[in-house]
């Protein structure tokens, strides 16, 4: 590839613009794309399409005026963002958390996490010319939503959590009802993998392309499966506790390859792993109150620097807030884990083929309104 | 609305205003539009993708007709606003609008489409409030996002709009939150 | 990666700068923050929290969620970048904040490890709201670059060296810096 980019150096290269509204995007990305023939020169993410102005919402709103923007950032592994901020607002007031709520809040962010990487997967294969895998998909999906709508009240924007717990228990119906999926998903993920993991086409598609060093995702911040895909065990869940996760026994898919097969792997693992969270959480979910009966109506943090990092669907989520001891932020920061990750997309989609390159983009998982906040 | 010949109300008997009128078969192109409404794939946040849930399985929007999703707009004649339009947007989205051809409508999916939703507070930068400030809107679905059924019921409402009757039997509240 | 050895190089690091930085630190907000109004309780607030000097705090994680908080000089971020590129840390973001009373802006620097340990250092730095001009370290993380561009365009923070320091998240054409605290539209 290196020799044919050098060879025509002598030739014209040419712009090309693909997005902000393009199907291979996902959402409103734009790319700047220098040409030289079919290979990529320079490729250059314009963001922005979708800047929703969420940093300035958190410095001019209560704490708990601010949750309803956390269901809208990424909107899919919304739950998680929902533990974020929880995790941030608690741990800066000093609220503390009933051991019910956190399991329901595990349960809950895992489920969502499943829900998310389907529709990944859906979309992924979509892109790369499947249709038929976005409706297994969303069959699924769908099986998710409706558990999660009979607790938290909404199919997609999650508002579910609240400082010292969660705002609804759980009940039999739902617990019954997410024993079930488990049994129903199970057998459901290797017949993903016959029906497409071992396609040629795909394979062609995926295989060694789309090559993100452990260094590269170093440099450039990426987490979450694109840094398990690159050989680093790196999951909040398990280097940075959080919640509840250190009494559950499960595994951190880690591949070696670098390309956007192990990428698309990891997360088709980490499906796996979540049901096992959950089928434990279910096991162990203790009674009690489901949200702490002491906490203050009026949150005002002491002053200063708070931080906090939840593993989302796509990486590390992680909240940086400056209190000044009122009952607002002065400053809220959102770290969203796409955003580091897509920025590495120039480096290494450089002398790529813009076929693959969008396959690459696709196996990044990107969620535009997340990236823009 | 997509011109001014095509009748808003549900009045059988108006009669479009074009030069050389036909006025059965002008019926008929409408109820031949409204059946088979190609949308254009263009999603925004959040309400894209319920707009891709009501596509997919378990809704299947194309029971109604309205499945075949365009990504081109010179190939769909409906516009579902899904989501959020920025500043930034604005023009892009005043293009798409424009590359779509005649007859064309849109609908207003979700709060942020019909108002700039919760993203509308004072001193906002950014945020476009509502698609109708510079399109004209036909239907408004509000949520946020809408569920599945609601855009499925908005696309109903827009196929009233166009032929003057309504394909489907309106489902009553009452009898539609159980189940 | 060591944490003693970070701990040690970043404290040397922000010793260096301390006799040039502390006496304008000082010396460039009080006076003006003091006489305009209130003077009780400006005088009091005074008291309570003199300007940070500075330094490397060892900060509890479970109150904080970090280990490390080192403030620097500006022109020093560049060389604290690089102790933690050393050792193999990730730079997870970069952002301001606009210290509206002080008339300073301050950028602060995450950086958290990736390889097992959990360890997370906050690097921050001061500077003039009337001339904030920062170096960029984008040469040393290059996933600093878009960090940097988007703090350019919210804050109007100006990464000296940046390679392309355009609007980000903002139109081409927007002439304001949102979160800036007399930000009015």
């Amino acid at each position: 590839m290196s020799t044919l980019l050098g060879q025509s150096q002598l030739q014209e290269t040419f712009e090309l613009n693909i997005g902000p509204q393009h199907p291979a995007t996902h959402g409103v990305l734009r790319l700047k794309v220098t040409m030289d023939g079919e290979y990529i020169v320079k490729a250059e993410p314009v963001l922005g399409y979708i800047h929703r102005m969420h940093e300035k919402m958190g410095e001019n709103r209560t704490w708990n005026k601010f949750w309803p923007n956390l269901g809208r950032l990424d909107y899919l592994s919304a739950i998680a963002y929902n533990h974020g901020y929880a995790g941030l607002v608690e741990r800066a007031a000093g609220i503390e958390v009933p051991e019910r709520a956190e399991y329901i809040r595990v349960i809950t962010v895992e489920l969502n996490r499943i829900q998310s990487h389907l529709l990944w997967f859906g979309a992924f294969v979509l892109d790369l010319g499947g249709f038929t895998p976005l409706m297994y998909a969303f069959d699924e999906r769908e099986q998710i939503l409706d558990l999660l709508e009979s607790v938290t009240g909404s199919r997609l924007t999650y508002c579910y959590f609240r400082f010292g717990g969660v705002y609804n228990d759980i009940d039999d119906d739902f617990i019954t009802g997410t024993r079930a999926f488990i049994k129903r998903f199970r057998p459901q993920i290797p017949m993903y993998h016959d029906l497409v993991t071992g396609n040629v086409i795909l394979m062609e598609r995926l295989v060694d392309i789309g090559h993100v060093s452990s260094e590269m995702c170093r440099k450039y911040g990426a987490t979450g499966p694109v840094l398990r895909g690159s050989g680093v065990n790196f999951d909040i869940r398990k280097n940075e506790p959080y919640s509840v996760y250190p009494e559950f026994d499960f595994d951190v898919p880690v591949y070696t390859e670098c390309d956007s097969m192990a990428r698309y792997m990891v997360r088709m693992k980490e499906m796996e792993q979540s049901l096992r969270i959950i089928e434990q959480a279910l096991d162990k979910i203790p009674d009690g109150p489901y949200i702490a009966e002491k906490v203050p109506k009026m949150i005002k943090p002491v002053k200063g620097d708070y931080h906090f990092a939840v593993e989302a669907a796509r990486g590390t989520f992680s909240m940086r807030t400056v209190s000044d001891g009122t009952n607002q932020s002065y400053r809220m920061r959102l770290r969203s884990p796409t955003y580091s990750n897509l920025s590495l997309f120039e480096e290494a989609s450089r002398g790529m083929l813009l076929a693959d390159a969008l396959a690459f983009m696709g196996s990044l998982d990107l969620v535009i309104p997340e990236m823009d906040r | 609305m997509g011109t001014e010949n095509i009748p808003s109300t549900v009045d059988l008997t108006s009669i479009p205003s074009s030069l050389v009128q036909f006025h059965q078969l002008d019926k008929l192109r409408m109820l031949a539009r409204a059946n088979s409404l190609w949308p254009m794939t263009f999603g925004l946040a959040c309400c894209a993708i319920e707009m891709m849930s009501s596509g997919a399985a378990r809704f299947d929007l194309s029971r109604f007709g309205a499945e075949v999703f365009r990504p081109s707009p010179r190939q769909a004649d409906l516009m579902i606003v899904a989501g959020t339009i920025n500043k930034k947007m604005l023009p892009a989205v005043k293009i798409l609008y424009d590359q779509m051809t005649e007859p064309k409508w849109v609908i207003a999916m979700g709060n942020c489409a019909i108002s700039g939703g919760p993203f509308v507070f004072e001193g906002q930068y950014n945020v476009v409030e509502g698609a109708d400030t510079f399109l004209p809107v036909d239907v408004y679905i509000p949520g946020c996002p809408p569920r599945p059924e609601a855009l499925i019921e908005g696309i109903l409402e827009l196929e009233e709009k166009l032929t003057g009757t309504r394909r489907w039997p309106r489902v009553k509240p009452e009898t539609a939150v159980k189940g | 990666m060591d944490r003693a050895k970070i701990k040690k190089e970043l404290e040397m690091l922000a010793a260096e700068g301390l006799p040039a930085e502390e006496p304008t630190e000082e010396a460039a907000p009080e006076p003006q923050a003091a006489d305009e109004e209130q003077d009780a309780k400006k005088s009091k607030k005074a008291a309570e929290e003199p300007p940070r000097v500075n330094g490397l705090l060892e900060t509890d994680y479970n109150a904080r969620g970090f280990h490390l908080d080192v403030q620097v000089n500006p022109d020093q971020v560049v060389a604290a970048a690089e102790i933690l590129d050393r050792e193999g840390l990730t730079m997870e973001m970069v952002t301001g904040v606009d210290w509206l009373k002080e008339n300073q802006f301050e950028v602060v620097y995450d950086y958290s490890y990736t390889g097992g340990e959990l360890f997370r250092v906050v690097v921050r730095a001061r500077i003039d709201r009337e001339k904030p001009d920062i170096p960029t370290i984008s040469e040393v993380y290059p996933g600093a670059n878009w960090h940097e561009r988007e703090t350019w365009d919210l804050f109007g923070i100006n990464f000296v060296g940046h390679p392309q320091l355009e609007r980000f998240l903002l139109p081409d054409d927007a002439d304001f810096h949102p979160l800036r605290k007399d930000f009015k539209p």
